[in-house]
């Protein structure tokens, strides 16, 4: 796997410090604790858990929009992470991400077009060149042409999220970093952007790493899926199938938890007591532990790593180690 | 539900009659609520469900009176509580119905709480205003409903402030605040957006026990159509400010009739536990192309229409009326057929 795989994230930790109190201990923010994964080529990682597990900073390590505490990031075969910015700047071509809020992250005082093209300026491609492709992208990502002339506040959320996509687009990334891509939009219009970067995979050949908090919405989209808590990787494996049979006592609940519409399968609810413990002094032993209904002895004193447990399907839980 | 079938023998605690608010604003009249009707009956728990701007929210604080006249209208209609219309009631009638009879809980407890006062204080606020409770009442009527909630060690959590409660935490604290004067009616907006599913999950099974507890009749107003099967006996969804569809929570979600209805079932993607299914057999998501209009101006015709895989000449003409099909399932549409 490694040897194909385009993104290899090692043992990435990220420990954000906090102000140094009076007494001249430190403490920190454990927001990413751990955390190694593979991306192959044309394939779909989803990445979900709740608010404060460290999936947006997960999807930041990798895209070096912050450096980690420890651990590599490794694209293509190559280490990021002790790469100089200069050596970087070819990859950062080849890699793009797109925001929860697409408003916010485009430029309020550019043209829709300008801020299409932006990449391509900074790129150096001459400006006769990148006005014929920003008008490909607009045609690709369903926006009119006309539209390049308008600003950021004349278009929807939908839309927004459509121009983001379309700079993330200009380059011709082989990855594209989606953190909440959809979680500010409403139902009509997230079915819109999920089947566009659906057949944007398709046609163009880009691997998504996907971060969101809604599983449906994970599941669908993604070939693989990683269950994030506090801080580490609980469960990963093949979407479908770790859906079908989940291991991790978390991901259980968490599935549980999720409101089915119709339910296809009756199961019973789990409800976690209490709320996630602060990343600041997490619990020891598994992070878990404290919610977990099924904790032992062990649970409190040692964390289980993650564990092949078949076919690509690995758990970080004392209740399946070998 | 032999209930829905005749609405003589419904027993409403609220009857909402062709309500309309309009907004003013700088390039004209928007019709944020556009003559929507629906019950409330005793003991249930009715959905109101839509996107961003449909006016399920401007409905739910139309209700008690809580936006600002002007930019509001309330251009017509009735809310009717007990048979008597709250609209005509002055704001000293209305004061003795809010947190009382009538409760509210938001989106955003945090914004909806009071930082400076203790949570204790907030949750005994109601009673103290209404039923006069002295300080030492008042704080064991805190402690007691923060027990209720579920939040540990409630005697020194309520001296505790907003900010030292977790969201989920928060959340319950407002929730208990609501019932402290355990009324007849709690209209919850969007009461578990904010939240995570696991915490999503303990606050949408403490409402329904203290609905159990209580009788209270609820409003649950959110855009989760899987909330909405979860703790709903009647749907009602809105469009553009008008009610497109309403049926007993089963039958909206097997047979949708309203085009919109149907496309928000078939564009909200379905978590899949069943074993061997296998995503590349998954269908697509259905889009609705198009966006919500805008509510401005006189909206001619069904406001779903431009967005419509089903709309024809006529649909862009004339408003549908609502036609019941049948076991209260009532639906506004020219095409589709019956139940």
């Amino acid at each position: 796997m490694a040897g194909t795989a385009l993104l290899d994230a090692r043992d990435l930790k990220k420990y954000f410090p906090l102000k140094r109190g009076l007494r001249r201990e430190r403490k920190h923010v454990r927001a990413v604790d751990g955390v190694s994964f593979t991306l192959g080529h044309r394939e779909t990682l989803g990445i979900v858990g709740e608010s404060g597990c460290g999936k947006s900073t997960t999807a930041k390590l990798i895209m070096r929009l912050i450096e980690p505490t420890a651990g590599q990031v490794w694209f293509d075969g190559v280490d990021l992470t002790t790469m100089s910015r200069r050596r970087f700047r070819p990859y950062r071509k080849r890699m793009q991400i797109l925001f929860q809020d697409p408003y916010a992250s485009l430029n309020p005082r550019m043209k829709a077009g300008a801020i299409v093209g932006e990449p391509l300026r900074n790129f150096g491609v001459p400006a006769s060149e990148s006005a014929a492709r920003v008008e490909q992208l607009f045609d690709r990502i369903g926006l009119h042409r006309d539209a390049m002339r308008k600003y950021a506040h004349e278009f929807s959320g939908g839309q927004q999220q459509r121009l983001g996509i379309a700079r993330a687009l200009a380059l011709e990334p082989e990855m594209i970093v989606c953190d909440e891509p959809v979680s500010a939009l409403d139902v009509s219009i997230q079915a819109q952007i999920i089947n566009l970067l659906i057949d944007l995979q398709k046609d163009l050949g880009i691997s998504y790493i996907f971060v969101a908090h809604d599983l449906a919405v994970v599941q669908h989209i993604s070939d693989r899926v990683a269950v994030m808590y506090l801080g580490r990787l609980v469960e990963t494996g093949d979407g479908d199938r770790l859906f079908a049979q989940p291991l991790h006592p978390y991901t259980r609940a968490l599935l549980s938890a999720v409101p089915k519409t119709f339910s296809t399968v009756e199961s019973r609810r789990i409800v976690l007591k209490g709320d996630v413990p602060s990343p600041v002094s997490p619990p020891p032993g598994c992070h878990f532990h404290p919610r977990c209904p099924e904790a032992m002895q062990r649970c409190r004193r040692q964390s289980p790593d993650l564990r092949e447990v078949g076919e690509g399907h690995r758990v970080a839980c004392w209740l399946h180690a070998a | 539900m032999d209930a829905l079938t005749s609405s003589a023998a419904r027993d409403a605690i609220v009857e909402i009659n062709d309500l309309k608010v309009w907004f003013a604003s700088r390039d004209g009249i928007v019709r944020a609520v556009d003559g929507i009707s629906f019950d409330l009956l005793r003991g249930e728990t009715l959905g109101i469900v839509g996107e961003s701007g449909c006016g399920k929210s401007v409905t739910a604080m139309t209700m008690l009176q809580l936006i600002p006249s002007p930019p509001s209208v309330i251009a017509g209609g009735a809310i009717r509580y007990n048979g008597a219309d709250l609209l005509t009631f002055d704001e000293e009638r209305l004061r003795a119905i809010r947190g009382n009879e009538i409760s509210m809980i938001f989106q955003d407890p945090m914004t909806s709480l009071n930082p400076v006062l203790t949570v204790g204080e907030q949750i005994a606020e109601p009673a103290v205003l209404h039923r006069r409770l002295d300080k030492h009442a008042a704080r064991e009527l805190a402690v007691e409903m923060l027990q209720k909630v579920g939040i540990p060690e409630p005697r020194r959590r309520a001296d505790e402030y907003p900010h030292q409660f977790s969201g989920g935490m928060r959340q319950r604290a407002m929730i208990a605040a609501a019932l402290a004067c355990h009324p007849k009616v709690l209209i919850a907006d969007e009461p578990t957006t904010a939240l995570d599913v696991t915490i999503q999950a303990q606050i949408l099974e403490l409402m329904l026990n203290l609905k159990r507890e209580y009788g209270t009749s609820i409003i649950m107003i959110t855009h989760d159509l899987g909330v909405v099967a979860e703790t709903c006996a009647r749907v009602v969804v809105m469009y553009a400010g008008r009610k497109v569809e309403e049926a007993a929570a089963a039958e909206l979600f097997s047979t949708p009739l309203h085009p919109y209805t149907q496309g928000l079932l078939s564009a909200t993607p379905r978590l899949e536990t069943a074993p061997g299914t296998r995503r590349a057999d998954r269908p697509r998501l259905q889009e609705i192309p198009g966006m919500v209009p805008t509510l401005k101006g006189e909206a001619i015709g069904c406001s779903f229409a431009p967005r419509c895989y089903k709309a024809t000449a006529i649909c862009r003409e004339y408003a549908p009326r609502l036609e019941d099909r049948g076991n209260g399932h009532v639906v506004s549409c020219f095409n589709c057929g019956s139940a």
